[in-house]
């Protein structure tokens, strides 16, 4: 693996056997996957092959029926999405996800404060020293600043996504999950969201995991890449190993695969 | 308490045909008005809080076509087609008003109503109650099955809610409305993706459930007093049976109603203060146990 | 969420217990008296019911458990036992506390209309058992026979003027720290939850034990409104924990306004006011009522203060539509 950690290194994330069932339809049969610190991979796959379904079982949205998962050399299994989070796993969501009656400054430091587990504070009025200017710092990080005052309701499609990824990190996540980062926009602005979460990932010493539909962007930028086909492990592996891959020319590109056969 | 009569009625038939009858007047007469709160529901995903005033206005409505036709069955249908009316005005010109707003918001217009229609009922009707009585063809000696009572219009009763219940469900099943309907409150989304008037579709569903609760009223009207307010108590019963049911679910709602009716009947004589008491528990247990009640479809 | 020092507020209410106390030396109006009692009492319920409906977005129907609980609670402590009153006082409360999470343990697991109505089921489950268990509570007919030792610190609160003095200062003290809890980060929790409880949870906090910690700071003001109301109609009546008294508060706050910190307050003032009038003018007060709520409903769409608040330019504190 071209990784740029030290190959040999233990993973940030280890997923073993993980599967799960909706109804009788198994949606993540025995994925097993390492996700080694500090790399930028991506998640592709035809719709419905379980890439939601994924995240949603690293980050304890769902609760796996077998496997595990442990982050680093701790199993995380069956935790609940609190506990998870605490421990370093954050997560933008492919449909914006925000507090849309506060503006962004106030997202941002409702989440720092959550970080900070003042969430739960009775005796202090919000926000609590330091929150406001940590806020404004991750909203630079992200270019959020000079929206700092706007209703979150009220800003653009993109900004929207932005902000919900700027919630993750106001997590300080050593893991960043992103589904879809630049679903819903046009391909200039895809870019430009594409460059922003290149940079953090440097910028912050991320790893990160990002589930992607464009493919320019997935072979542009992952050091490595997984691909899922109907809830199981079709290849893993380097871009250019990927693209030689025979099973997934056949599944991306070969004899059109039907989406409901599970 | 008295678990003793409660034991020595289910070891005796006739105590048990008795109750179990009277159980079954509530229980189905509640299906009829549950039924309609529970399509309503289903398709528009509104709570009609107003659904007991149906019912008391078709009790009522009954009452007037009655005693100045002197025919027990023109009453009932006058019931029925006037709230089907009171129903259309209804949603049309309050309820429609207030889609997709806060469910507090469609709570205070539904009081507003209640509180309006109780006094209109005082004001025309007034404010002392009304005993209607069995209609004078229905005034024989009642039959004895093992030794229960069972008065015949008891039984007119149940199969009468029995015969709507069952026009209701073969409308639903056969028709192509009703299809649109059934589709409707299992998909809200996919009824206007596919082009069908939701106007009319939602008028003609507030139509039909206030048709069943005018029905209920008017074929409860000779077992009941008519007091203005008399539809409080089967609001909060048919929302029981709903929520026990699950809510858009009308089978759901039939057993429930059942159900809910044999507790009534029986809970009267074992805990004679505490049978509303036991509905609560029963329904607090059911929503605990699987929160979108017994047959309704599972909430995200 | 622009908001002022808290010391602007704790000055604002002592200046209005002041001027309140002051009233009855300019008019001697008994009726004016009781209405700030009940005005105290009703309010002090339906803000309390606020910070679940409008701050957390849980809109409960059986808020009226906990304001029936604190009158026959209080009611039963004050003529069963010897306590005095500010210790049969902080017994309501414990005893509150302690059903509050036994009863919101269970609700909070459901969400929107069947939170609604598991919170009714468990109000009116609460009524049928006063109703039923007559030995105890009188049955239909309530606990009747007055309160005895109604004093407080050596006062009276049988004198109304004290009483009155009493409540109005109990109401601003609960308005303080309501209005204190909705400016922590756990108020901040409260508004993530409502807003997007996925998000809130996978930004770490735990929804089940916000929800819980509000569900019961919301019964024990309840029921602080509901001795309020055991002392003012000395006794404890069905009334006061049936079905209509979680009605009046949802009232309220709609009719004030969710998103607006006193909205409910205001609502209250409403309803108490047109129940004063209306009753006066005609027998009919459910229908004149009933008008005047459509009026409102269909024609301002949201509370009053809300309304004032938009026009005014500036942004509720939350919403919830």
């Amino acid at each position: 693996m071209n990784s740029p950690a030290q190959p040999g290194g233990p993973p940030m994330l280890k997923i073993s056997g993980l599967t799960k069932r909706f109804g009788g339809v198994a949606a993540m049969s025995d994925v097993t996957l390492d996700f080694a610190a500090g790399t930028l991979s991506a998640v592709i796959g035809p719709n419905g092959a379980g890439k939601s379904t994924f995240f949603n079982l690293i980050s304890g949205a769902i609760r796996p029926d077998a496997g595990q998962v442990v982050f680093k050399g701790e199993d995380i299994t069956g935790l609940n999405r609190a506990a998870i989070v605490r421990r370093g796993i954050g997560r933008a969501f492919q449909v914006a996800s925000f507090f849309p009656s506060m503006t962004v400054e106030e997202n941002l430091m409702a989440g720092i404060a959550a970080h900070r587990s003042q969430w739960s504070d009775l005796n202090h009025r919000f926000p609590r020293q330091g929150v406001r200017a940590r806020a404004l710092e991750v909203a630079e990080m992200l270019g959020l600043q000079d929206k700092a005052a706007v209703l979150s309701a009220n800003l653009s499609h993109g900004d929207q996504k932005l902000l919900d990824i700027a919630l993750a990190l106001a997590l300080e996540p050593s893991l960043l999950l992103l589904d879809e980062p630049t679903a819903g926009m046009g391909p200039e602005e895809r870019w430009q969201m594409i460059e922003k979460v290149q940079r953090l990932w440097q910028q912050q010493n991320l790893t990160l995991i990002f589930i992607e539909h464009d493919m320019d962007i997935v072979f542009g930028i992952s050091s490595s890449i997984r691909v899922l086909c109907y809830g199981r492990v079709l290849a893993e592996g380097t871009p250019d190993e990927i693209r030689a891959n025979p099973a997934v020319i056949e599944a991306y590109l070969g004899t059109p695969v039907e989406e409901d056969a599970a | 308490m008295d678990l003793d009569a409660l034991a020595s009625c289910l070891a005796t038939t006739s105590c048990v045909v008795t109750q179990t009858t009277s159980g079954l007047i509530v229980g189905m007469l509640l299906f009829l008005v549950a039924a309609g709160l529970t399509l309503i529901f289903g398709v528009l995903k509104i709570v009609n809080f107003a659904h007991g005033t149906f019912y008391m206005l078709g009790a009522y409505l009954a009452y007037t076509v009655y005693t100045a036709t002197g025919s027990y069955t023109l009453g009932v249908l006058a019931g029925g087609a006037g709230m089907a009316v009171f129903g259309v005005l209804f949603e049309r010109g309050l309820i429609s008003r207030v889609y997709g707003a806060n469910v507090l918001m469609q709570l205070l217009i539904c009081y507003a109503v209640v509180l309006i229609c109780d006094d209109l009922v005082k004001i025309i009707w007034g404010p002392d109650f009304y005993a209607m009585g069995m209609p004078p063809a229905f005034q024989v000696p009642p039959w004895f099955i093992g030794g229960g009572v069972v008065p015949p219009f008891y039984a007119l009763l149940i199969a009468a809610a029995l015969l709507i219940g069952g026009g209701l469900g073969l409308a639903l099943g056969l028709t192509r409305t009703g299809k649109i309907i059934r589709a409707a409150a299992h998909n809200p989304d996919m009824v206007s993706a596919l082009g069908i008037n939701t106007t009319l579709l939602y008028s003609l569903v507030f139509a039909v459930g206030g048709m069943l609760a005018g029905l209920a009223g008017g074929l409860a009207a000779p077992v009941r007093s008519l007091t203005p307010g008399m539809g409080f108590s089967v609001l909060i019963e048919s929302f029981i049976v709903t929520v026990i049911g699950g809510m858009g679910s009308i089978g759901g709602a039939l057993i429930a109603s059942i159900v809910l009716g044999l507790i009534r009947g029986f809970g009267t004589i074992g805990f004679p203060l505490f049978t509303d008491g036991l509905m609560y528990i029963a329904m607090i247990i059911i929503l605990v146990a699987k929160p979108s009640g017994l047959f309704g479809k599972e909430i995200v | 969420m622009r908001r002022a020092p808290i010391m602007r507020d704790i000055v604002i209410a002592v200046i209005l217990v002041a001027v309140l106390a002051a009233i009855p030396y300019l008019t001697p109006s008994k009726a004016f008296q009781d209405f700030v009692i009940r005005c105290s009492s009703m309010a002090l319920f339906a803000m309390s019911l606020n910070l679940l409906v409008g701050y957390t977005g849980l809109s409960s129907f059986g808020h009226g458990l906990f304001f029936g609980l604190g009158t026959y609670t209080f009611e039963l402590l004050m003529q069963n036992t010897g306590l005095s009153l500010p210790v049969a006082a902080l017994a309501t409360l414990l005893f509150t506390c302690v059903t509050a999470i036994v009863v919101g343990a269970i609700c909070i697991r459901l969400r929107l209309i069947y939170f609604a109505f598991v919170t009714l089921a468990m109000q009116m489950l609460a009524h049928s058992i006063i109703i039923s268990w007559v030995s105890l509570t009188g049955g239909d007919q309530g606990l009747q026979g007055g309160i005895p030792r109604r004093f407080l610190f050596g006062l009276s609160l049988e004198n109304q003027y004290n009483l009155y003095v009493f409540s109005g200062a109990v109401l601003a003290v609960g308005l303080l720290l309501m209005r204190h809890i909705v400016s922590t980060s756990f108020g901040t929790s409260l508004r993530m939850i409502r807003d997007n409880e996925a998000r809130a949870a996978f930004l770490g906090i735990s929804i089940w034990r916000v929800k819980l910690t509000v569900f019961v700071l919301s019964a024990l003001f309840a029921a602080v409104g509901g001795m309020i109301m055991s002392l003012f109609v000395s006794g404890a009546y069905p009334e006061l924990i049936n079905w209509p008294i979680s009605g009046d508060a949802i009232f309220a706050i709609v009719m004030g306004g969710v998103g607006s910190f006193l909205g409910p307050t205001v609502g209250t003032m409403i309803l108490l006011l047109l129940n004063d009038l209306v009753t006066r003018q005609t027998e009919y007060y459910g229908l004149a009522l009933g008008i005047i709520i459509l009026v409102f409903a269909l024609g301002l769409r949201r509370g009053l203060l809300d309304f004032i608040t938009e026009r005014l330019g500036g942004r509720p504190a939350g919403g919830i539509s």
